[in-house]
């Protein structure tokens, strides 16, 4: 006996090895929260859902130097923005620096198709002398040195133009050569390639910075600050995921005592955590097998509603009778065992059918192992739990519980006072039922966000909430609706509705509009000679400017500057960012800086007759929320009827069934009313709580139902019941206590539930009232 | 015999040139000397005519103004003619404004000739001979009259390649010439002061330099 015992627990162990190999060898955690919304209905929501991840706004980080003199700043941002400007993660880094290499030299000759120079203005000789007398004034002017190297091949200076139109809209103030901050820091723009609401690449993409800043020779006594929507993902990640790792420990330290004091057998504990361990592990291990991904909120949330499965032990280990084996007191308790096990998993299984990829894996992962935690309860525990046991019903202190407990009065009309007392407050609650805003689920410090304020105003960077998107059949249409839109743009700048707008053709002129300028450059004769009219009598050596011809004359015959050819640059990944295919259509990304008058915006959109809109991605993402919610409430519809046949089918009653439902359906809504009360948005995540609450509820009044006949059993009830109740609490009174909000919402909802839940299902139990 | 005499005194006179152009340990006191006795108040101020020989042009372009020192590190040249054109070194920063345009800025690192510039004229207006020392390894020759030398080489490697080196003559304690070699061989000399009127039309780079040297 002692021997199979053995063998049987070396089995189990081996068996949860193998599995915890076979997750740790192919679980793939996906953080990106995209995967974990549902599929995006409207184009606003799809873009949305692209934006989220690829758009300019959220790749943006906004760096600030800071501790040491200017001068020592500068040169820190001027290393670092070389350092980062040659890694694979970061496409773009901007510091303020005038740098001619955001042209490469193939590129150069392509700034007379690029620079507006040649709409309004011919290269002729009367142009050209007023440009060459500058220039002498120029290097008379301390800015000579600046001028030498470039003044032979460009003349005109397109380089600096472009330069100046590519700068963004509001830049800073430019101090040693590098954009600086009102408060004496130098600041830098990293868009990242990664997307900028996976938190663990947008980490890996800041620990870069942090590192390639540590790396810098000069940096001691320097910092560098980071900020931005990556920032914050990653903040709030690890933010959530902190505390939850800490409160989770010390619960565990008080869970592991409970169960001590109540059972007085570490062997019993010990063995009781293996059907657990065994859902958990089956759980991943069938994501594993079904999905390519498992996203990082479906494991939270599993471990969550997990949970219930932790009452099967600790059921089997309260209903031990002294002189009796674990195997018999499983079997006999088994049959209702299964009616909870079962209507917790329809519960559960509801999320299936909400057609929302995150949501599938939640169910599945649930599913099995509320399943695994179950059968292995009934047919492996019992094999391994010592033979003798202490019977918890002859404890003196829980017979005078039973005992108080079956005099409490139980009058009638309890249940219909709670239930209109419910209402009333449903109905009379103030504020806004829902809250759709999952950001304010995870707030950041203040601090963090006046300091990205402060930073985005200082450098002029794009609003995260706005964008103007411009549709047209084609990339090149884009490219035109952009230059149409440009003056419409810059009267709005003009009557600060928006501080500032980058439109696509900022960077990229229309194909037209590039053959326009290219049509009006001079032939290599005629430059020659309007070059020889402008120079006369002027110091110029003869011949000085023939670099200047040599490009002229290149960028006629040059292939116009698309998208694609453009992208073998920083600056066209910067292009290809802001144009996009969609629907056999093509959409223009124009980022919007410092919106100040949304309407005006808006009017523009209109005026438009389509081909412009303006995206809030707020909006856009809040009635995401609300579809997400709708699909979960209607799963939870279909479930409420599915456990109301599967629990009437089990105990054969109509009546008994509505003893057990009407516990839990008051209780919960309890719990939804006194939340409300108190202020309460319901979000998701406190739905996804009042479903394990009332998992939870669903087994104390399914054991409270039961009518055994015997005292000693009816106090074992009574104390397997404490004992989860107890660790409930225990778990979920911790994560109530949480400074963040989104746990907060699952501890306070999970504790008030458990706690209405208990109360409830005493006082409706049917036969306490016998007494 | 007199000839032999004659030699001697030749030789003699060439040796003691020799000795003043070795910077000999007496010979960086009289620099630091002659330093410390050109330092005025700020703010002060002087008129200036440039001539500038570029590889690039035929003609040397001629600006002229005034130079200011404001005290600190902070600079003004104001060039009156041939247009007027303020341009201030502050904080780093070079900004310039032109008469009907908008001003523009750029930083004094991308201006190396602006640095050592504003090195050695704040400098020699402060009378600070180890500021002076810090930036530049500063040599002192003087020839029989009043006149003297002093000619800077930027220690800063990376500066000594736009520049190569700065002679400033005068005499008393007063300069007149700022002479600025730069290594792709343009040179800007800045007369100053009373020197400034000495301006000719059309100034070329040995007259300018002999102008210099006081002869």
């Amino acid at each position: 006996m002692r021997r199979s015992r053995l063998t049987l627990l070396l089995l189990w162990l081996a068996t949860l090895a193998a599995l915890g190999l076979f997750v740790a060898r192919y679980l793939t955690v996906s953080t990106d929260l995209r995967s974990f919304m549902p599929a995006p209905t409207t184009p606003d929501q799809r873009l949305l859902m692209e934006q989220v991840g690829e758009g300019p706004g959220s790749r943006l980080l906004l760096l600030a130097i800071t501790g040491k003199s200017d001068e020592q700043i500068a040169a820190l941002s001027q290393q670092l923005a070389v350092t980062l400007r040659k890694d694979e993660r970061y496409a773009q880094v901007l510091n303020g620096s005038f740098d001619i290499g955001t042209l490469d030299d193939a590129l150069l000759p392509y700034r007379y198709l690029l620079s507006p120079t040649l709409d309004h203005q011919p290269l002729d000789a009367a142009y050209l002398r007023d440009e060459l007398e500058q220039r002498l004034d120029d290097l008379s002017s301390p800015a000579a040195s600046l001028l030498k190297g470039l003044l032979a091949r460009d003349p005109t200076l397109e380089v600096l133009k472009l330069a100046e139109r590519w700068s963004p809209p509001k830049s800073p103030e430019v101090v040693q050569g590098v954009w600086f901050s009102p408060q004496h820091e130098a600041l830098l723009l990293v868009l990242t390639r990664a997307a900028g609401f996976d938190p663990d690449a947008q980490a890996q993409a800041i620990d870069g910075i942090h590192r390639d800043f540590d790396a810098l020779p000069d940096h001691a006594g320097a910092s560098v600050v980071v900020s931005g929507p990556g920032y914050f993902s990653v903040v709030a990640n690890a933010q959530t995921r902190g505390q939850a790792e800490w409160i989770g420990r010390i619960s565990t330290v008080g869970f592991i005592v409970l169960l001590l004091l109540a059972y007085r057998s570490i062997g019993s504990l010990l063995f009781s955590a293996l059907p657990i361990a065994s859902a958990a592990l089956a759980g991943i291990g069938a994501l594993v097998l079904l999905f390519p991904q498992v996203h990082g909120i479906t494991l939270a949330f599993g471990f969550t509603l997990l949970g219930v499965a932790q009452e099967y032990p600790i059921r089997v280990l309260s209903h031990r009778r002294a002189g009796e084996s674990a195997v018999e007191s499983v079997r006999e308790l088994w049959p209702l065992l299964l009616t909870a096990i079962a209507s917790a998993c329809i519960a559960y299984a509801a999320f299936f059918a909400s057609g929302v990829n995150g949501l599938k894996q939640l169910a599945v992962f649930t599913v099995t192992g509320l399943l695994v935690a179950g059968f292995s309860t009934r047919y492996l525990l019992p094999y391994l739990l010592p033979e003798r046991v202490h019977d918890v019903a002859n404890m003196g202190w829980l017979i005078r519980a039973r005992r108080f407990v079956d005099h409490l009065p139980r009058p009638r009309w309890v249940p219909l006072l709670v239930a209109v007392a419910t209402v009333l407050m449903l109905v009379f609650a103030q504020g806004p039922f829902w809250q759709n805003d999952l950001s304010a689920l995870t707030p950041l410090p203040r601090d963090l966000l006046m300091r990205d304020a402060r930073l985005r105003e200082a450098l002029g960077a794009p609003d995260v909430r706005y964008l103007l998107v411009l549709q047209a059949p084609d990339e090149q249409g884009v490219l035109a609706l952009s230059e149409k839109l440009e003056p419409a743009v810059d009267a709005l700048v003009a009557r600060h509705a928006v501080d500032a707008v980058e439109l696509p053709s900022r960077y990229l002129p229309s194909e037209a509009l590039q053959r326009a300028r290219q049509q009006a450059l001079p032939d290599r004769d005629a430059l020659t000679h309007a070059l020889a009219d402008a120079e006369q009598g002027m110091p110029f050596q003869p011949g000085l400017f023939e670099p200047f011809v040599n490009d002229v004359e290149k960028a006629r015959n040059l292939p116009l500057l698309t998208p694609e050819r453009f992208a073998a640059s920083p600056l066209g990944q910067r292009v290809s960012t802001m144009l996009m295919p969609r629907d056999g259509h093509w959409l223009g990304l124009g980022t919007l800086s410092g919106v100040h008058d949304v309407d005006a915006l808006q009017t523009l959109a209109r005026d438009s007759g389509g081909a412009v809109r303006l995206l809030d991605l707020k909006g856009a993402a809040e009635s995401l929320v609300v579809d997400y919610r709708a699909r979960i409430l209607h799963a939870l519809l279909g479930a409420t009827l599915l456990l109301v046949i599967a629990i009437i089918v089990a105990l054969r009653s109509v009546r008994r069934a509505w003893h057990v439902l009407a516990p839990m359906t008051l209780a919960t809504f309890l719990v939804l009313a006194v939340e409300r009360v108190s202020g309460v948005e319901v979000s998701l995540f406190h739905l996804v709580a009042l479903i394990l609450a009332a998992g939870l509820g669903l087994h104390y009044a399914l054991f409270f139902e039961r009518d055994t006949g015997d005292a000693a059993e009816q106090r074992r009830t009574l104390h397997a019941t404490l004992v989860c109740v107890l660790s409930a609490l225990l778990v979920f009174g911790m994560l109530a206590w949480s400074t963040i909000p989104v746990l907060r919402a699952i501890g306070l909802t999970v504790s008030l539930g458990v706690a209405f839940h208990f109360c409830l299902s005493i006082l409706m139990a049917p036969h306490a009232r016998q007494d | 015999m007199t000839s032999g005499s004659k030699t001697w005194t030749l030789l003699c006179g060439l040796m003691l040139s020799l000795c003043a152009n070795a910077s000999a340990p007496e010979d960086a006191a009289t620099a630091r000397a002659l330093v410390a006795s050109l330092g005025r108040p700020a703010p002060a101020s002087t008129p200036f005519a440039e001539a500038r020989f570029m590889k690039m042009l035929e003609r040397p372009l001629v600006v002229s103004g005034q130079l200011a020192w404001l005290g600190g590190d902070k600079l003004e040249r104001t060039v009156e003619r041939p247009t007027r054109e303020v341009s201030t070194i502050a904080d780093g920063e070079v900004t310039q404004q032109r008469e009907g345009r908008s001003s523009r800025s750029f930083s004094l690192k991308r201006a190396p000739q602006l640095q050592l510039l504003l090195d050695s004229f704040v400098a020699l207006l402060g009378g600070d001979a180890s500021r002076l020392e810090q930036a530049f390894t500063v040599q002192h020759s003087a020839d029989g009259a009043d006149h003297w030398t002093l000619t800077l080489t930027p220690r800063d490697a990376k500066l000594a390649q736009t520049v190569s080196r700065i002679d400033i003559d005068g005499s008393g304690n007063e300069p007149h010439c700022m002479r600025m070699q730069e290594a792709d061989g343009d040179v800007a000399i800045d007369l100053l002061g009373d020197y400034a009127a000495k301006m000719p039309a059309t100034p070329t780079r040995d007259a300018l330099t002999v102008l210099c040297r006081g002869s």
